[in-house]
């Protein structure tokens, strides 16, 4: 077998991300005591561990978004189990520390077409986001806005710095690390969704805290 | 507006699922994953939990008792991944649609998209993924086939009508499903050779959105109501927003070879194995159509494929290795041929039908290589195994024709051709390829009445009931046409006109049950002889109709 620089890193990704995923597991597999000394280190590595996963998954889809463009693999999904499943893990990672909410408008139809890893994948970096930001809640939640499906993650953080507002607001990329990483490639995603002309969308602003916002068409 | 802050919302009674009922298998070759999926499942309430490492032990699994649930990784080492495992389960009706199917992928790029809902899984889950993920996925899949129940059962029982009515009840009931059961509906319109209808329905799911399977569907419903022009341009659209579907290049391959141009149908298919080169009958009929087109290389990778890829595959059979032989034959390696055979020689002893493969080959190789002593007693083994009811397909029965010929044994040789004649009257491709058989042996007009006399009493036999038919005298028409099926076993074309004519006979005159039985054994036959074909389903449907009139009702699998 012949690997060239970039697809032995990718490939270095990929079983490090498998190992990663091992290691989550193990570490679920470890019982709680109920005592604050050994449950909270072992919530915060499992914390750490997914997130790591989560990145390295990313990761791997922006390497192969460097050929060529995000092709989303749009199906009819139920908003209301995206939602659903977004908060479960949500408050699987958050162990109670932060209160987790899920919020579905009643005009939120049973299905949309979108693809639904991708999104979900977007939004899981921006959980992992408010996790570490938030003071006490974040809350997902689905609605109707401007004729697209509106998925949103709300927490109660000191809010997203400016210049990372400025820069979603000017549609510019912002430092290529950390946040504005996974803010960048949740645009992508978002945008990739196309429906007759309508393009979606990443809308991000300070409400009370962080709001981050993907619009569906 | 609901909100709901907890893990565990308290579930309505009809969303209940008693996890703990459930019996669960985990196909996963690698010990530590395997445990911990193990240990996640148990974790959420499923203890009843099997596990095996391979597909081979899956099935075996499968064969002891049912599962509501298999969790399978795609990638198992050696051997059969997770799709041809599933492929064969349905196969082998080892699951029933009722059973949960969820695939494990470490590609979040992997080829999702399978032609038929009935092939793919209920589900993909991307590793790593954490256990609330699959809970809440299994969770969702188990209440759609929950709603799906009826609509499964009748399905299962070959009620297909009954489905449908299912599938609209659900349209119209349950928004939740609507595209599910528009898309099965959809299928099930197809199987059901109501192509007109099927190519509404699509248009109404692309109406909504233009989702790559019902493109496919629109694509495949126009091409069996012989649209082919329309139904390229749909598939050249699906191939450019989805180029990565690879059932796309597979349709594109029948509406070329339906348009009469191999060469582009050919093209069409080396397109998807680039894609994806697991498929076995991808790589089948890229064989055949490359055989026919003279591309000689690579009908010998394709068939080489075959037996590569699907060296596990229920879908491999003898002729396949016959199939990789005659090729490496006429390239004129004869070394190849003579390894291939003894590289497989334990798979084809173990049948007649591979035992034909072998002592034809052998005959023929010994034949290209001079050897006429060896050659006689590898013909003289194909005849005994012939002469007990061993048959191959049609090409493997002329090679076997031509090297009795080379050995002397043309009376054989020209039962045999006569034999492929009679069954495939129609068939241009095959006829030329005896006629050169003869013209290769020196006896072309020896060949050219042998094929006059087995395909004369055929069509003659067939053109006559299908002219009574017209006249409208079925019974007469039915005599004729059981007599050609008498005299062509094996000729799909004569077995379709045989129940159409009996399908018209009973409706006409009443029931008759050793008629509906023949047309029964008549059509299994057609369908043996030539899956797929288009007139299969129309005359599944008119029998079915005729059937149910009668009040006869078949068992079938619960």
């Amino acid at each position: 077998m012949k690997f060239d620089g970039t697809d032995l890193y990718a490939a270095l990704i990929h079983e490090l991300k498998n190992d990663l995923g091992l290691l989550s597991m193990t570490i679920d597999g470890i019982p709680r005591q109920g005592a604050a000394g050994h449950d909270g280190p072992v919530d915060a590595a499992r914390m750490l561990c997914q997130n790591v996963v989560d990145r390295l998954q990313q990761a791997l889809l922006i390497y192969k978004a460097i050929d060529q463009p995000i092709r989303p693999a749009i199906d009819a999904w139920s908003p209301h189990d995206a939602v659903h499943e977004i908060r479960d893990r949500a408050a699987a990672l958050a162990r109670g520390r932060i209160r987790v909410e899920a919020v579905l408008a009643p005009d939120v139809p049973e299905i949309w077409f979108f693809d639904r890893d991708l999104v979900e994948m977007a939004l899981i970096n921006a959980i992992h986001n408010s996790l570490a930001h938030a003071r006490s809640a974040l809350r997902i939640e689905a609605s109707m806005t401007e004729g697209c499906l509106a998925l949103t993650v709300r927490d109660d953080s000191a809010g997203y710095p400016e210049h990372i507002l400025a820069c979603a607001d000017a549609n510019a990329p912002c430092q290529s690390t950390g946040t504005g990483l996974g803010l960048q490639f949740s645009s992508a995603i978002a945008q990739s969704h196309d429906n007759r002309g309508r393009r979606g969308e990443l809308r991000l602003h300070n409400d009370q805290g962080a709001v981050f916002c993907l619009l569906l068409p | 507006m609901a909100v709901d802050s907890d893990v565990n919302p308290a579930s309505p009674s009809e969303a209940f699922i008693d996890y703990s009922a459930l019996r669960a298998l985990v196909v996963e070759d690698y010990p530590g994953m395997r445990n911990a999926l193990r240990l996640s499942l148990t974790n959420f309430g499923i203890t009843r939990v099997q596990l095996a490492a391979n597909a081979a032990e899956a099935i075996y699994q499968m064969k002891q008792k049912s599962y509501d649930f298999i969790l399978c990784d795609f990638n198992l080492g050696d051997g059969r991944d997770g799709q041809q495992l599933l492929e064969e389960l349905r196969h082998s009706h080892l699951i029933s649609l009722g059973t949960v199917f969820i695939m494990v992928t470490a590609e979040s790029y992997y080829e999702k998209v399978v032609a038929t809902a009935e092939l793919a899984p209920d589900d993909y889950m991307i590793k790593p993924f954490s256990p609330e993920v699959l809970r809440s996925r299994l969770e969702s899949i188990l209440l759609r086939k929950r709603a799906f129940r009826d609509v499964y059962r009748h399905f299962h029982a070959q009620e297909l009508e009954a489905a449908i009515a299912g599938c609209d009840k659900l349209i119209q009931g349950k928004p939740k499903y609507l595209v599910d059961a528009l898309r099965f509906k959809g299928e099930l319109l197809v199987t059901l050779g109501r192509f007109d209808e099927a190519e509404v329905l699509y248009q109404q799911v692309i109406a909504m959105r233009a989702i790559p399977w019902a493109r496919l569907g629109l694509s495949r419903a126009l091409h069996l109501q012989n649209k082919d022009e329309a139904a390229e341009d749909v598939l050249r659209d699906v191939m450019e927003q989805a180029p990565e579907m690879v059932a796309a290049y597979d349709l594109l391959s029948d509406v070329c070879l339906a348009r009469k141009d191999a060469s582009a149908a050919q093209v069409a298919l080396e397109k998807g194995v680039a894609i994806s080169a697991r498929t076995v009958r991808r790589q089948q009929k890229l064989g055949e159509i490359a055989h026919t087109n003279g591309d000689l290389d690579t009908a010998r990778t394709a068939f080489s494929n075959v037996l590569e890829k699907g060296r596990h595959s229920v879908f491999v059979t003898p002729g396949d290795y016959g199939n990789l032989c005659r090729v490496q034959l006429e390239q004129g390696d004869l070394q190849g041929a003579a390894d291939t055979l003894k590289k497989n020689k334990s798979t084809l002893q173990a049948s007649p039908e591979g035992q034909l493969v072998m002592a034809v080959t052998q005959g023929m190789v010994h034949v290209k290589s001079g050897n006429l002593k060896e050659a006689a007693k590898a013909v003289e083994e194909a005849i005994d195994l012939r002469e007990h009811g061993t048959r191959g397909d049609a090409n493997l029965m002329l090679d076997m024709a031509g090297a009795c010929m080379a050995s002397g044994r043309h009376d054989k040789a020209d039962g045999i051709v006569a034999e492929v004649a009679r069954n495939a009257h129609d068939s241009e491709a095959l006829l030329a390829r005896a006629r050169k058989i003869y013209d290769e042996a020196g006896r072309t007009e020896a060949g050219a009445s042998v094929l006059a006399v087995a395909t004369a009493d055929v069509r003659k036999l067939n053109n006559e009931g299908v002219v009574l038919a017209q006249r409208g005298d079925f019974r007469a028409a039915v005599d004729k046409l059981l007599t050609a099926c008498a005299e062509a076993p094996r000729n799909p074309r004569i077995m379709m006109n045989a129940v159409w004519v009996i399908l018209k006979y009973v409706d006409q005159s009443g029931m008759d049950e050793t008629m509906i039985r023949a047309a029964r054994r008549h059509l299994d036959e057609a369908e043996r002889q030539a899956p797929g074909h288009a007139r299969l389903a129309g005359l599944r449907r008119q029998l079915k109709d005729v059937e149910t009139r009668f009040g006869i009702r078949r068992r079938g699998p619960a």
